[in-house]
Order: C-alpha cells, then sequence, then structure tokens
C-alpha cells in the first residue's frame, strides 16, 4: 500500500470513535504485554517472594511485613532481674515492691502482645488473660510496649519467668491494587503476565493458523478439482464441531502446555483461514491482470503469492485480528477448565478459574481482575476487526 | 412546436468530500418541449449522468444540488419534498439506467413489478392492471408479452430485461423520461431496435425524452436537440444538425472527428490531445483550455455565450466559424 | 506464401454449465450425457506476419475466449493451434518463446495488479525470463513507458493513481516489455472515453508500424475493426460465419448476420436510418438453436437451415463465409 492510500485509509479509521477507542486499548495491551516484566511490580513467578501472610488480601491493601517474636529469661533476685541469657531489645524495670515492668526498649516498634510465662503463684500480669490450664498471662496491644507483673505477696528472693513478645505486623508502602490470590500472589503482576502469555498465545496460534489456513486455501483455489474438494470438505468437517470440544479433545490426547494449546487452537482456526482464502482466491483469479501474469507466463507460484495473495491480505488481515481475540478466549477457555496452560505460567483463563472458588467467600478480586481485562480485551480486539472489516468492505465506501 | 414543459436553469450540483469539493455540474441549464428527445452527450465525468440524477431528486450524500431550478409544467422540483418528489418519480419523470437490474427486483416476477408501479401511484383493477402491462411491454416491442409477465428478470435477455425497464417507465405515462446510457450495455442489434422502438413511443405518447450517453452516433439518430458537456459545463447546445453538420465549439468537433468510421481506414485518428482535468482543481475559465488547438490567455477567464441561431449555443471565446 | 504467425485449425472451447450437485448426479443416473455449451466451435483462421485480424461479434459469441485460448491462457478442447508452424503444446513449454504471444485486456482497471507499481508489473516479467538482464530492467522499462507515451517517473507509482487510458497504456507496455510477435487485443478500448479512445488506437498503430507485429483485434466495434484492420472474422455464437478483406467486408457482406450488424451500426449523419427489421434476440449460448445458429432471426432463412451446420465456402479468394443459402444473400 502507497504511504498515500495509507494515510487515506487512517483517515477513514479514525472517522469512527468506537474504532479509535478499539484501537488504543488494543495497543494498550499489546504494550503490556510486551512490556509485562518492566510495568509489574512484582514477578509472579519468584514463588520464594510470596508470604502467606499476604493472601487472600483484597484490593488496594498494603503488604505488611510479619511480626516478629522475642524470647527471653529472666532471673530475678531480691527485686532485681536479670536477663538470663540474649533477651534482645526486652528490658526490666522495677515499679515498685510487688511489681517488676517489662517492655520493649525501643520505642518504634510497636508490640503485637506480650506474654509472661512461667511465673511463680501468687504473681500475674496486669490487665492479662491468663491461660486456662498453663501458668501463661497474656496482654495483646500493652500500652506503652509493656506490662507489669504484679505480685500480692511479697516477691520471692529468687525466681525467673519467660517472655515472649511479639511485634505488631509492619504496613509498608506497597499496596496489592488488584489484591492477591490465595498464595497471596500480587494479582496486578499476575495479570500483566497473564496478558503477556494470552497474547503471546493467541498471536502465535492465530498466526499461525493464517500460515496454514490461508496456503491451503490458496492451494484449493489454484488447483481445484480433487485438492480443492478435499480441502474444502475437510474444512466442512472440521467447521462442524465446536471449538471448545475440539481444543479439550486435543488437550486430552496431548496434554498441557503452551505448544500443545497452540496446536489446538491452529486446528480450530486454520480452517476459517482456509475457506476465506480460497473464496478470495477464485474472485481474484477471475480478474484480467491473473490472466495477463499467465500470459506473460509467470510461474503459479509466483502468480500466487506476488499477485494473488496480496490482493487477499486486507480480508486475511481482519480475519487474523478477529481471530487472535477467539484464540485468547479459547485458550482462557481450556485453561480455565484446567487443560490448557501449566500452574506454572498462569494465563488470565487461569487466573479466573484459580479465584473461582472463593467467589462464594466473598473473595471476588481474584477472579474478577483478569476477567474484567479478558472482556475488555476481547470486546476491543473484535470491535477493531469490525472496524477494519468495514472499512475493507467496498459497500460502505462513499 | 409546442413550449417547453420542463427546463433546467443554472444548475450547480457539487459534491464535498474529504478530499474537496467536486463541482460535478456547473450552471447548466435546457429546456425540453413535448415529443422531443434532448441527448445529453459527454465523456465519463462530464457530469451528464449528474444532471439526470439532480432531475431525479436522487443526489445522494455527500452531494447536493447548490443552486439552480429544475420545473416541470412551472412546479419546482428542487424544494419539493422527499414524499412530494416521490409522487412525481415514476409517475411525471421515470427513469431508465444503463444496468437494468438496477431498476428490476431479482425476486419477483415481472408482473408483480408491473402492478406494484401501477397501485402505487394510480389503484386499478386486476383486469386493467393486466391488461395495461400487456399493452406497454407489446408498445417496446416484446413479443408474446402474456408469457414474459410471469418471468423472473433472470428468465430474460439482458435486451428484454432492458425493454421491460423500458415498459415500466412508461407504464404510468410520464411527461418525462430520462434515460442514462440506456442501451450501452447492449448489443449493436438490440440497441438499434430499441432505439427505433423509443423513438416511435416518443412521437406517438408526445413525452419528453432525455437521453444521457457517450455516444454521438446514437444521438445523431434519435436525438432532436443535442447539449454537449464537459467536466461539468455546457460547451454546445443545439439541434442535432447543428451539433453533428456544423459544430463550433472545438470540443465537440474534436469529439466528432475521433470517431473511427469518420477518419480514412488506417489511417491515424484525429485525437484530442491530453486528458479531463480534475474537477478539484478547475478554474474560472474554460474547463478545455489545456487540450485545444485554439487555447489563447483569454480562455482562463470566465467563458462567453455566443449564440449563432435561435437554437444554436456555444460557450467558447474562439467558436470555429467555418462549416465542416 | 509464407507461414503465418499464427494459425486456429478448427479450435473449440467446450465446458459443461455450472450445475447443481443433485442435477449432476440425475443426469448420471440416468444416464444422460451432461449438456454441453460450445462457447468457441471449430474456429479457424491465420494471422500472418505484420497482419491486423479483426474479429467481431456481439456478447456470447466467443470471441473473448478465442482470444484466451490464441493467448494460450486458456487450454483448447478439440483443434489445433500453431505459432509459426509449431504446435501450442512445445510452443508453451517453452516459457520464453511463449512470450510471443502477449494479450491486451479490456478493463484498465482489473487488469493492472494494485498492489504493484507500474515499473513491476511492466518488468516483471522481462527480468524473470530474463529477455533483458536484471541489471538494466529499470532502464528498459523506462524506454518501455517512452514508448507507449508515459513519462518515466510513472515507474515508481501504482496503478489507481493513473487515468483509465493511461492505465491502458500500462497495460500494453505490459505486453510489448517482453517482445512480442503477435498482440491479442480483446476489447482494448471499450472502456474508454471517445477522446481517450483515439489516442489508444493511435498508439496501437504506431506501434504496429514502428515494430511491425501482428495484431489480433477483437471488438463489437464495427468503426474500430474498419478502421484498423486488414482482415475481419465475423462471429456468431462460437462460429465464424464470414471473414474477408475489411474492404470486401464492409461493402460487400454476404452472410445475412454480417449484414444485419452492418445495418445495426449506429452512424453519425444527419439521416433518419430506417430500420431493418430485425427479427429476436440473441439466443442463449448455453443453448444455442440447431443448424446454422443464425436460422431463427434469418430472413433468407430455408427449411434445412435448421437442420445443417453450414460450413465456411470460399466466395471469391480470401472471403469465406458460412451459409448455406449463398445465392440468395449474394445481392
Amino acid at each position: 500500500m502507497s504511504r498515500a492510500s495509507l494515510a487515506e485509509f487512517a483517515g477513514r479509521f479514525a472517522e469512527s470513535r468506537v474504532g479509535l477507542a478499539s484501537l488504543a486499548v488494543t495497543l494498550f495491551f499489546l504494550f503490556c504485554a510486551l512490556f509485562a516484566p518492566l510495568l509489574s511490580p512484582t514477578d509472579p513467578y519468584d514463588l520464594s517472594r510470596l508470604e502467606l501472610i499476604d493472601a487472600l488480601k483484597p484490593m488496594g491493601s498494603p503488604q505488611v511485613l510479619p511480626g516478629e517474636e522475642f524470647r527471653a529469661n529472666f532471673a530475678v533476685t531480691d527485686g532485681v532481674a536479670t536477663p538470663d541469657g540474649d533477651v534482645g531489645d526486652l528490658a526490666t524495670a522495677s515499679c515498685g515492691e510487688r511489681c517488676i515492668a517489662v517492655r520493649l526498649a525501643s520505642a518504634e516498634t510497636e508490640l503485637a502482645s506480650l506474654q509472661v510465662r512461667s511465673l511463680p503463684k501468687g504473681m500475674s500480669v496486669e490487665g492479662a488473660s491468663k491461660h486456662p490450664v498453663q501458668p501463661w498471662w497474656t496482654v495483646n496491644d500493652p500500652e506503652g510496649n509493656g506490662v507489669r507483673i504484679v505480685s500480692d505477696e511479697p516477691l520471692p528472693a529468687a525466681f525467673s519467668f519467660s517472655v515472649i513478645a511479639k511485634t505488631a505486623e509492619q504496613p509498608t508502602d506497597f499496596v496489592f491494587v488488584a489484591g492477591t490470590d490465595a498464595f497471596g500472589r500480587d494479582m496486578l503482576s499476575a495479570i500483566l503476565y497473564g496478558i503477556r502469555i494470552s497474547i503471546f498465545v493467541g498471536v502465535l496460534a492465530a498466526g499461525s493458523a493464517m500460515v496454514i489456513g490461508t496456503g491451503l486455501g490458496l492451494l484449493a483455489a489454484w488447483r481445484g478439482g480433487v485438492t480443492d474438494a478435499v480441502i474444502m470438505r475437510t474444512v466442512d468437517f472440521m467447521l462442524s464441531f465446536p471449538a471448545i470440544l475440539v481444543g479439550l479433545s486435543i488437550l486430552a490426547i496431548l496434554g498441557s502446555g503452551v505448544d500443545k494449546v497452540i496446536m489446538a487452537v491452529v486446528l480450530v482456526q486454520w480452517c476459517y483461514y482456509a475457506r476465506t482464502s480460497r473464496s478470495l482466491a477464485l474472485s481474484e483469479l477471475n480478474k484480467e491482470y491473473v490472466e495477463a501474469a499467465r500470459c506473460l507466463r509467470l510461474p503459479a507460484w509466483r502468480i500466487m503469492l506476488r499477485h494473488v495473495l496480496p490482493n487477499c491480505m486486507p480480508q486475511i488481515i481482519v480475519l487474523f485480528t478477529l481471530n487472535i481475540a477467539a484464540a485468547i478466549s479459547l485458550e482462557s477457555s481450556l485453561s480455565f477448565l484446567g487443560v490448557g496452560l501449566p500452574l506454572t505460567q498462569p494465563s488470565l483463563g487461569m487466573l479466573i478459574a484459580n479465584g473461582y472458588e472463593f467467589i462464594f467467600s466473598q473473595k471476588y478480586w481474584i477472579s474478577f481482575g483478569p476477567g474484567l481485562v479478558l472482556l475488555v480485551m476481547i470486546v476491543a480486539m473484535n470491535l477493531l476487526g469490525d472496524r477494519l472489516r468495514d472499512l475493507n468492505n467496498p459497500r460502505f465506501d462513499r | 412546436m409546442s413550449e417547453a414543459f420542463f427546463e433546467v436553469s443554472g444548475l450547480n450540483t457539487w459534491f464535498f468530500t474529504r478530499t474537496g469539493t467536486f463541482k460535478s455540474v456547473r450552471d447548466v441549464s435546457f429546456s425540453l418541449r413535448r415529443g422531443e428527445v434532448l441527448g445529453i452527450v459527454g465523456e465519463s465525468g462530464s457530469g451528464k449522468s449528474v444532471t439526470g440524477m439532480s432531475i431525479m431528486g436522487q443526489v445522494d450524500e455527500p452531494g447536493r444540488i447548490v443552486s439552480g431550478s429544475i420545473k416541470l409544467d412551472g412546479e419546482e422540483l428542487t424544494t419539493l419534498s422527499f414524499d412530494a418528489m416521490r409522487h412525481y418519480r415514476g409517475r411525471r419523470i421515470a427513469m431508465v439506467f444503463q444496468n437494468p437490474l438496477m431498476t428490476l427486483n431479482p425476486l419477483m416476477r415481472i408482473r408483480d413489478q408491473m402492478f406494484e408501479a401501477i397501485s402505487e401511484h394510480e389503484p386499478a383493477s386486476h383486469a386493467e392492471m393486466q391488461s395495461r402491462c400487456i399493452d406497454a411491454l407489446r408498445s417496446v416491442g416484446i413479443p408474446s408479452p402474456e408469457d414474459r409477465l410471469s418471468a423472473y428478470p433472470h428468465e430474460l435477455s439482458g435486451g428484454m430485461r432492458q425493454r421491460v425497464v423500458i415498459a415500466i417507465a412508461l407504464l404510468l405515462n410520464p411527461d418525462l423520461i430520462i434515460a442514462d446510457e440506456p442501451t450501452t450495455a447492449l448489443d449493436v442489434t438490440i440497441q438499434a431496435q430499441i432505439i427505433h422502438q423509443m423513438r416511435r413511443q416518443i412521437d406517438e405518447r408526445g413525452l419528453g425524452m432525455i437521453w444521457i450517453t457517450h455516444d454521438l452516433a446514437t444521438l445523431s439518430e434519435l436525438a432532436d436537440r443535442i447539449l454537449v458537456m464537459y467536466a461539468g459545463a455546457m460547451m454546445e447546445t443545439g439541434t442535432t444538425a447543428d451539433i453533428i453538420g456544423s459544430s463550433r465549439h472545438p470540443y465537440t468537433r474534436k469529439l466528432l472527428e475521433s470517431v473511427p468510421s469518420l477518419n480514412v481506414p488506417g489511417e491515424k485518428l484525429r485525437q484530442i490531445r491530453g486528458s479531463m482535468p480534475s474537477l478539484l482543481t478547475l478554474g474560472a475559465g474554460c474547463p478545455f483550455k489545456d487540450r485545444c488547438e485554439f487555447a489563447t490567455e483569454a480562455c482562463a477567464e470566465a467563458v462567453p455565450e455566443r449564440v449563432f441561431s435561435a437554437t444554436h449555443r456555444v460557450w467558447c471565446h474562439h467558436p470555429i466559424e467555418d462549416d465542416r | 506464401m509464407t507461414q503465418p504467425v499464427f494459425e486456429a485449425r478448427d479450435v473449440s472451447r467446450i465446458f459443461e454449465p455450472a450445475q447443481g450437485a443433485l442435477q449432476r448426479l440425475g443426469d448420471r443416473l440416468a444416464g444422460r450425457q451432461p449438456p454441453l455449451v460450445r462457447a468457441v466451435d471449430r474456429v479457424t483462421l491465420s494471422v500472418s506476419e505484420g497482419e491486423t485480424l479483426g474479429i467481431v461479434g456481439e456478447s456470447g459469441c466467443g470471441k473473448s475466449t478465442l482470444a484466451r485460448m490464441i493467448a494460450g491462457i486458456l487450454p483448447v478442447s478439440g483443434g489445433e493451434r500453431r505459432y509459426r508452424g509449431e504446435g501450442y503444446d512445445s510452443f508453451l513449454a517453452r516459457k520464453r518463446d511463449a512470450l510471443k504471444v502477449q494479450m491486451v485486456f479490456q478493463d484498465p482497471m482489473s487488469s493492472l495488479n494494485p498492489r504493484l507499481k507500474v515499473g513491476e508489473i511492466i518488468g516483471e516479467a522481462a527480468a524473470l525470463h530474463g529477455v533483458v538482464p536484471r541489471a538494466q530492467i529499470r532502464r528498459y522499462v523506462v524506454e518501455t513507458l517512452n514508448r507507449v507515451g508515459l513519462p518515466a517517473d510513472a515507474i515508481d507509482r501504482y496503478p489507481h493513481e493513473f487515468s483509465g487510458g493511461q492505465r491502458q497504456r500500462v497495460g500494453i507496455a505490459r505486453a510489448l516489455a517482453v517482445k512480442p510477435d503477435l498482440l491479442v487485443c480483446d476489447e482494448a478500448v471499450a472502456a474508454l472515453d471517445v477522446s481517450v479512445q483515439a489516442q489508444i488506437i493511435n498508439l496501437l498503430m504506431d506501434i504496429k508500424q514502428d515494430s511491425g507485429l501482428s495484431m489480433i483485434f477483437i471488438s463489437h466495434d464495427l468503426g474500430l475493426i474498419r478502421h484498423l484492420c486488414d482482415r475481419v472474422a465475423v462471429m456468431y455464437l462460437g462460429r465464424v460465419v464470414e471473414l474477408a478483406g475489411t474492404e470486401e467486408l464492409f461493402s460487400n457482406p454476404t452472410h445475412p448476420y454480417t449484414q444485419m450488424l452492418l445495418a445495426g451500426m449506429p452512424q453519425i449523419s444527419l439521416k433518419r436510418r430506417t430500420f431493418m427489421p430485425i427479427k429476436g434476440e440473441i439466443p442463449s449460448p448455453l443453448a444455442p438453436p440447431p443448424g446454422c445458429h443464425f436460422h431463427p432471426r434469418c430472413l433468407a432463412a430455408t427449411d434445412h437451415c435448421s437442420t445443417r451446420r453450414p460450413e465456411l465456402v470460399e466466395l471469391a479468394p480470401g472471403h469465406t463465409h458460412a451459409c448455406l443459402n449463398a445465392g440468395l444473400t449474394r445481392n
């Protein structure tokens, strides 16, 4: 296409706002797919980075660092507590005759709970709840990061106790915009990588189907007769099965994997290209420029590839755009049903499937994000394909 | 001869497209009497078909009639509403296109299409409609019209289909028929028959006809008066004898000379150099000036109308004075 | 007499009309022969060196099919074609030599590939078949463009940037670029405006004069044929009905169909013509009448016209026609 006609085409395309919007959305998703590793805040494939504490966080919640735990033993002689071994930040102080205070030395870290164990009889911890059986006293969110151990009677000359202090969970600056899944994986990153895989599978599968299908269609158009009949009856046969059924059967036989999913999609989609390219090629073959090429004794393959094919391409490109969307949704369906891509490479369909079990426990966001993305992406691609088809159709031309 | 019943004056029909404004018809005026055939002749892009469409009120977006008036029996057509125009179309003005399948519905029998045309405008009894259809078909030279009535368009040959279209056009006794290249797609022998029958119908019924074509030869056999158009403008108008026998405009002259049968066989044809200018870049002057051998600087200015006789008018700075 | 450049002997083209599968099955079960259409029915003609042969006829007479058989685009169903005495089977097998017969097409829109630049359209075959060394192909294309009256800068433009007449020039340049001996023009100017038509006709005449190639000019336009051709073959429903020198044919047509054709030919004149009554329409080529195809429309038809096929007979040297009532129609 020359530059002038390309500009003309772009001008006509820009007439429709829906077309422009769908193009923008499609390009946006392509961008996401290409640069997913740079865009995504975490690497969802890095299992070592996952924290169970982050699991099933709703949208917008921050990532937290889990609290630390300090254990310390203290020996008390004559009212003076001395650390028995390493006690970390914990410190004791006297707070009266029958009172020992235990607290965290640093003021910054907050304590979530503090537990005092194995106190002698008659002693207790202020404001604590006691374990029903064990001599354990627990204070949640202690005031001033410390507790006071008090005694009804004068303190024994020597005793010991142990303290378990738990610091509070620390919220970080990092926010899970789209929530997390059951493994604590950041959904935003998972979606970005899911787009990448879905588009990769879609483009590669639809592209392979285009090459194979168009080739067979051109062959059928050129040879006619038995070749044509065999190819086109196979197309009819393939088209009589629902796509999902073909996909399921293929994957049931071959097992799952990116290559197998692509193979399944190609097997479903080649017939659309074959049928379209055959009919386009047949109408092109009737035109006088093909007769001229034959009169110039050009070889058959050259006539088909250099003269006929380029004139069929606009419509085939439209079909390609529509079929990428179809390939993505087929792959997603297969992954949703659990036969598509492996767990280690979660596509959008698999992300939806993963969240499915949590929907009824009101943890909707795990399926919601990928589902919305998939929906918008496929609608945009379909609208784009429709728009391209309209532009290609001379009946809508003025 | 009777008074003119149909008049077009100062017609301008322009198309407003993204690439610019195509002034397809510029200041075209003519009139027509009953029983008269006006031939509009021109090459592709001359605006002859757009003139026909303008009269029918069928100029589609992005085109529209910018100015001018079209009067049938004194009534202005350009200001009519769509519904009022529909009443005129078919009943008083009928159109025949080059391709009969533009008019005929491929899924309906000829009878039903003809009945529909009648009942749309003047409902009648079945027997009456039947006899009118048969008369119309017979008048355009269709053999055994009773049998043809129940045929579908695809069962007829191209010549027959065009005759059916003409019969439908005649069905409501219109005042005016506009025929846009009606015989161009037909073979020579069929063309001669149809032209012959058309002429007879016009003479018998006293209707007016505008015959739009690129073919001067058919016009010389059929038309009473001829209007020559080029790049949307009128070049020359006159009786057939004026145009064919003593044309004054260099373009008409050249057009006639380039017809093979007026040249010596085996010698080179007298050709017109160059090609038609784009309607987008047209200036004020004569659109033919770049291809004309008589062109001078004056031709870039507005073209004067030169009157040679009561019927013969030429729009040219340098009309050819001598007879051929 | 020297050998003709091209010769066709009893050339036919027969095809089965497209039918529904059920119909075909029914025919086969009933043992019926499927109906055959003879688009071209035993045509014999020849073109000698430097000659222009006209083939004239109305739609459906098979002239375009014949053109494509002469150009070697369509195979024949029967008969033989010869190029300078050599049978077409071996002639077409040698690709380089097969370029000697080229064709100019009717439709200036569809006869050029819209996706190729003019330079590629013209130069492709010449480069591929080694007519010109690849290094010189660009210069050669420019030369060819000049020959057909197009500017050198056309080489890098696309067909849609040209007008109908210019596109037709490109089509002619494409044929000329492989240095043919015989140019088959199938309604090459029918789609053009009158003024452009004259330009293209003049171009074809120039080319013929310069290079002395032979030409087969196919048209429905008798005026053009008369202007351009040395000899004319008149075809009707797949058959040649009359073949004669142009002068002879136009001044002394003997076949009733030729007479009718000439009478119907529109002419620029101020005389109102009296129309010769013409019977009927052209029958469908799918079911032509038996015997002489023209007999239902012929004023001179007699009983045996509907049963016997007239063969071409020579009336005078170089003037043959296929009519059973030769004596009756000769005035």
